[in-house]
């Protein structure tokens, strides 16, 4: 299972993240969302970028305290095990990982089947697609 | 736990001192947020006699209750401060993302007073409010500002409100700018902050937003979204954005083309909808809006999030200008240098009919928009015929003449819409607190675009009345213009943000409110009856073309909706809100003793 963002659909307007903060966190701040969205003007015109989890399981790999998992369908993390170090943060690829209550790190797990990011969106930028985890093209 | 987070940052430029204040529960009972609670901050312990340019103006940035939550079109930010353009109280708000960020501070609102010795900026997050240098941005235009402030703070994330050269030189109709082009056009706000020598105010937070039950929350917004229209992909403010209006205010002879000399444009084609549809590069939302109504264009010369309705109806038609590439440009450069579009294209064209009519020769008539946009870098910094163009259009006709067709209300240069074509507007004009302005309330919706006659006062003033609480109401709990939505539905989402029971009438009561508190402001500072008028064109001359072809709008049964207008609002015939009232409105004892001795002395 994989996301998958149509951008020439996206205009920007963030809730896809607050849908992730409120499922997830209980609370709105997008800086607590587990997807990336910049939506923005620069020089030439309208930049716009999106990130989020590809399943790489490098979070996995960098992990030292093996708090980090996957269920072969998104990826898990125990929080009993969780020390704070970060090192899953600085080797994500995507940078989508992101610190939650207690200092503890927050993956995206698709909201365990139904993700809200999909849900909420106004225009239909975000759907869904089946990949095996660690597999062909989610790790390129 | 709820929305609110009861606090405000107070910074004092002259003595660089910044602390965090409270703010009383009781304000946001009664006067809610952004436009509401704004005023409310403004008016607190103010002499509204002051000089708007002075060090003792304030400029007053404030959320709604809903900002930074999931309620799609909530975040817009207001600022509310005493106008050097009107001398009214003028309060403006602007869309994109700053609004949320900033409740991500921590903050409700904003407090900005004195002035700083040299140019500089605000920079606010949750750990700390600084004001710091600018004097590298000195004379640089919005965008550019933007640009290299975000490198000077060292985040691509920080919003930032901020000033063009117009701001600096004090023009009394610049704006203030965000993300580009999102701008807080009207009134000269900008210029308040540019005799406060602030440059930008550059905000970036990360604080959560809680609301009193998140379930409740998620549940409600998804069922009021789905309704209304705000998710509907067919919603022409999506599909077109709001230069739809262009081929309505045509048809029914309200497009102000000559300044006001016509109501319709023998170019109206060139410059509609589709023309601007075919340009567009992408669409754009502000945060959390279902809707996304902006348009962002590019044409070989500029590019723009716009043309908005209102910009290619006075930088188009009232200038003669029937060219969508120059409306384009007319559109960035004043985002630039920022400047209010509606007040400079109003201002321009007034000069085009002085120079046309022999007046008063300024060297520029109808139809030259290559001289209009190189006037524009002048008026921002004041050179040239910009200096005399600088001054608006109501100081220009006392200094010059031709004051039956400056197009203006207490000095604010009048939007799109002619309203001998709708008359009801013109009573939302005449009585619109910050002067000349279509936001207080749009009853042409429901007149020449709706099921009313539009050629009668008959009616028009409860109308008025009814609409301007409504539309205050809105402004202040806190949804976007391009929401239709209802005081129960607004009640509901107010409810599930803040927390207690929220029905239409309570509703409606604010709207009510915060419309008499700024008539309040008003009148303390000196205005009454005798500046709630209509430029004498309105009245006197009969538009030769289009649906309202020949109908004369007399002056006489324009002041007899006026007094039914007062009377309606239970106002004494002079325009002032009645002590009973304010009392019926829970408008504080202090307020009421302040406003006493004001109409006492």
């Amino acid at each position: 299972m994989q996301l998958k963002f149509n951008l020439s659909l996206c205009t920007g307007c963030r809730l896809c993240q607050l849908a992730c903060s409120a499922y997830h966190e209980r609370v709105f701040n997008p800086e607590k969302s587990r997807l990336r969205l910049i939506h923005e003007y620069r020089y030439n015109g309208i930049h716009i970028d999106a990130k989020w989890c590809i399943l790489c399981k490098k979070c996995e790999d960098a992990c030292p305290e093996g708090a980090i998992s996957n269920n072969q369908i998104w990826m898990i993390v125990d929080v009993e095990k969780c020390t704070g170090c970060y090192a899953c943060i600085e080797i994500c690829p995507m940078k989508v990982i992101v610190v939650g209550e207690e200092g503890k790190v927050l993956i995206c797990d698709f909201c365990e089947g139904s993700p809200r990011c999909i849900e909420w969106c106004p225009k239909g930028v975000i759907s869904l697609k089946e990949t095996a985890i660690a597999g062909d093209e989610a790790v390129k | 736990m709820n929305s609110f987070f009861g606090k405000m940052l107070f910074v004092d430029l002259s003595t660089k001192k910044t602390e965090i204040r409270d703010i009383p529960t009781e304000w946001v009972e009664l006067y809610t947020g952004q436009k509401g609670l704004g005023t409310r901050i403004l008016m607190e312990d103010f002499p509204v006699k002051t000089d708007p340019l002075s060090p003792e103006n304030r400029i007053v940035l404030s959320t709604s209750i809903m900002a930074g939550t999931i309620v799609s079109s909530s975040s817009k930010l207001a600022m509310v401060t005493k106008s050097p353009h009107t001398k009214t109280i003028s309060d403006g708000s602007v869309g994109g993302h700053i609004g949320a960020e900033l409740k991500y501070t921590g903050y409700d609102a904003v407090l900005i007073t004195g002035k700083s010795d040299e140019l500089s900026y605000l920079y606010i997050d949750p750990d700390k409010a600084e004001i710091r240098p600018a004097s590298n941005l000195k004379g640089i235009g919005t965008f550019e500002t933007e640009t290299r402030l975000k490198e000077m703070v060292g985040d691509g994330q920080v919003k930032i409100l901020s000033i063009g050269p117009a701001g600096e030189h004090l023009v009394p109709f610049s704006c203030v700018c965000s993300e580009r082009y999102r701008q807080l056009g009207r009134g000269g706000i900008g210029a308040v902050m540019g005799s406060k020598n602030l440059k930008a105010i550059a905000i970036r937070g990360w604080l959560d937003v809680h609301v009193p039950d998140i379930e409740e929350c998620m549940k409600v917004v998804t069922e009021i979204h789905s309704k209304g229209g705000i998710t509907d992909p067919e919603n022409p403010i999506y599909v077109e954005g709001t230069p739809c209006l262009v081929a309505l205010a045509q048809e029914s002879g309200l497009l102000p083309t000559r300044n006001f000399q016509k109501g319709t444009f023998s170019e109206a084609e060139k410059i509609s909808s589709d023309v601007f549809t075919k340009i567009r590069r992408n669409k754009k939302a502000c945060f959390s809006c279902t809707i996304a109504c902006g348009n962002y264009v590019k044409t070989g010369n500029a590019e723009v999030e716009g043309p908005e309705y209102e910009t290619i109806a006075l930088c188009g038609a009232c200038i003669g200008n029937g060219d969508p590439d120059k409306i384009v440009q007319f559109n960035a450069t004043c985002d630039d240098l920022g400047m209010d579009t509606i007040s400079a294209g109003g201002t321009i064209a007034f000069m085009m009919e002085m120079t046309e009519k022999g007046i008063h020769d300024f060297g520029i008539r109808f139809g030259e928009t290559d001289n209009a946009l190189r006037l524009l870098k002048q008026i921002a910094f004041r050179e040239g015929m910009g200096a005399e163009a600088a001054l608006g259009t109501k100081a220009l006709s006392e200094k010059c003449g031709g004051n039956s067709f400056a197009m203006q209300i207490k000095g604010l240069e009048l939007p799109g819409y002619d309203p001998r074509g709708s008359w009801g507007m013109g009573i939302a004009y005449a009585t619109a607190p910050r002067g000349g302005c279509h936001m207080s309330a749009y009853p042409i919706e429901y007149e020449a675009w709706g099921e009313l006659e539009p050629f009668t006062y008959k009616d028009k003033a409860q109308l008025v009345v009814k609409l301007q609480n409504a539309q205050f109401a809105k402004f202040s709990m806190g949804v976007c213009d391009f929401w239709p939505i209802g005081s129960d539905t607004l009640g509901r989402l107010f409810e599930i943000t803040y927390g207690g029971k929220w029905p239409r009438e309570r509703v409606n009561k604010v709207g009510e409110r915060i419309f008499n508190l700024q008539r309040m402001f008003n009148v303390m500072a000196g205005f009454t009856r005798k500046d709630d008028k209509l430029p004498e064109r309105l009245h006197k001359e009969v538009l030769k073309d289009g649906a309202p072809k020949g109908i004369v709008m007399p002056k006489d049964a324009f002041e007899k909706a006026m007094d039914e207008y007062f009377s309606c609002r239970s106002w004494d015939e002079q325009g002032r809100p009645t002590i009973e009232k304010l009392k019926e409105l829970n408008i504080e004892k202090k307020l009421i003793d302040e406003y006493k001795k004001a109409l006492n002395g």
